[in-house]
């Protein structure tokens, strides 16, 4: 397989129109790296110009060191599979899977061997002699796998290959690529804007917004150390909590509530004292206890857990929705109190987070 | 070839379809449609205007679907379709002895004047778009019937084998 390094790369349109600012990132062999963000952050026009669809506007794109910038996409030996799976329909499943083969008159017996195996890896095997039309989704997308899979390529790319699929079909789907990935070891750079997809895929994600990478790290590192609010609103479902406080001594104040930080956390906010700072909660690191008082508005039974929307005291703008664990029955209108369990830090101004290690 | 080469050869044949018995017995219907075009295009007077020439045109209606129908058959491995094919070769050369033979050298009277229905050059023509398309039906019919026994073998042995 391969390592892919992408330095400092821009794209710039005709039209003056900056897509992606900087992009910088190593992949190393057999990773796969998950490109995550909301439309139109620059995600796929990243992966379109690592494919060689979009020429590069500056910066370079080494493939196991070797520069391939400017070189065309089909000599780039990567492999894409497209959200609308880009089939052929008039062709059999096996045609389809050895139709790039064909293409470059490959053996027809190696031709053969390899969509076997591939099918077979898949689970595609007696599908092989029907026509994508008489699939489903999901296979259909195992076919656009296999037929990247028999190229045997140095770099497989995934253009949100489960968004067209159902919720049920899209989990069992992306475990067979997961599978996939173990089986083959391949580089993979994997594009979705599901937040979902990627903390259960990635080895590492790359979080980005508006064409400028916010963090890149392993999806334990983006839940739990996000670099900025961004990345910390973008990952976690249910969203984080975000509320303008006051540091105040030992204590974060507020509209409507005041809550104590602890030793390691006084030490992480000495150089904020008497600043105003953004304070993030995840839903999941709300109890019940005695510091945020809160006026239920929903109460969403889940089975294991229960989502409880409401705001905060008596004002009507500062929302909070706590996941607390077992089942619970808040009716509309009742009070309560929160504590936070574990809390986020970031500056009001640069919307970083605050580290332990600054000020 | 190795024989392992050879097997997988066999084993493609369960996805890859007959494409050279299909497209032969298509070739087969375009040189039929030579023939019958060169045939149709030079009547002398009234000559070809006959009950024959009725068949005839009757004839390459059915062929034409005929054949087109067996292109489909042996495309997927349908041995049946090895035999129609095969006879319908064998007519195409016996054509060659109804109206091309009939034609060829006889002369009728257009305004007054003898004239050669179905000159020497023509003749020759007619007789080898006859040829080819028997030619290419047969040897449709023969690749068909060779590779399809091939095929049951290879699945005998696949089932054998519990695949």
């Amino acid at each position: 397989m391969a390592t892919l390094n992408l330095q400092h790369i821009d794209k710039i349109y005709d039209n003056n129109v900056q897509a992606v600012f900087d992009f910088n990132l190593d992949v190393k062999d057999g990773e796969l790296i998950v490109l995550v963000g909301p439309s139109g952050c620059g995600k796929s026009t990243t992966l379109r110009m690592v494919a060689g669809l979009e020429d590069i506007s500056n910066g370079k794109l080494l493939l196991d060191g070797k520069d391939i910038t400017a070189t065309p996409a089909k000599d780039r030996d990567m492999a894409m599979v497209f959200q609308s799976y880009a089939l052929y329909g008039h062709m059999t499943i096996y045609e389809n899977m050895a139709f790039s083969l064909t293409l470059r008159k490959e053996n027809p017996n190696v031709i053969h061997k390899k969509v076997l195996a591939a099918a077979e890896i898949l689970g595609l095997t007696s599908q092989l002699n029907k026509k994508p039309a008489q699939l489903s989704g999901g296979q259909r997308q195992r076919v656009a796998m296999g037929r990247s899979i028999v190229r045997n390529p140095k770099v497989f790319l995934f253009d949100e290959p489960l968004s067209n699929l159902d919720a049920k079909l899209r989990g069992a789907t992306r475990r067979e690529i997961l599978l996939l990935h173990k089986r083959l070891q391949a580089t993979m750079l994997y594009i979705t804007h599901d937040q979902t997809e990627a903390l259960t895929l990635a080895d590492r994600i790359v979080c980005m917004s508006m064409g400028h990478v916010q963090q890149v790290g392993t999806p334990l590192e983006l839940y739990d150390s996000p670099a900025n609010v961004f990345v910390a609103s973008f990952i976690g479902l249910p969203p984080m909590n975000f509320y303008d406080v006051r540091v105040s001594g030992g204590k974060l104040v507020g509209e409507g509530f005041q809550v104590s930080l602890t030793d390691e956390e006084k030490h992480t906010l000495r150089a904020y004292n008497n600043k105003e700072i953004t304070l993030g909660v995840r839903p999941e690191n709300i109890v019940e206890g005695a510091d945020v008082p809160v006026t239920v508005s929903s109460n969403e039974n889940l089975g294991m857990n229960t989502l409880v929307h409401g705001h905060v005291g008596a004002s009507k703008s500062i929302k909070i929705s706590a996941k607390l664990k077992g089942w619970r029955d808040y009716k509309v209108g009742d009070t309560t109190s929160f504590t936070f369990n574990r809390k986020h830090f970031f500056d009001k101004e640069t919307t970083n987070a605050i580290r332990g290690g600054e000020g | 070839m190795t024989a392992e080469d050879r097997t997988i050869q066999r084993d493609r044949m369960r996805f890859i379809k007959n494409s050279l018995s299909s497209n032969l017995a298509i070739l087969g219907i375009l040189f039929d449609v030579f023939y019958f075009v060169s045939i149709y295009k030079s009547d002398v007077d009234t000559y070809y205007y006959n009950y024959i020439i009725g068949v005839s045109i009757v004839y390459n209606l059915v062929f034409m679907l005929a054949v087109f129908l067996s292109s489909e058959g042996v495309k997927n491995y349908k041995k049946n379709y090895s035999y129609l094919l095969a006879v319908i070769g064998v007519v195409q050369i016996a054509r060659i002895f109804i109206i091309p033979m009939q034609a060829h050298g006889t002369t009728t009277i257009v305004n007054g004047e003898s004239v050669v229905v179905m000159q020497d050059g023509q003749f020759m023509r007619v007789v080898v778009y006859l040829a080819v398309s028997a030619a290419c039906l047969v040897a449709s019919a023969v690749v068909n019937f060779i590779r399809c026994g091939e095929l049951e073998a290879h699945l005998k042995t696949l089932a054998g084998q519990g695949a």
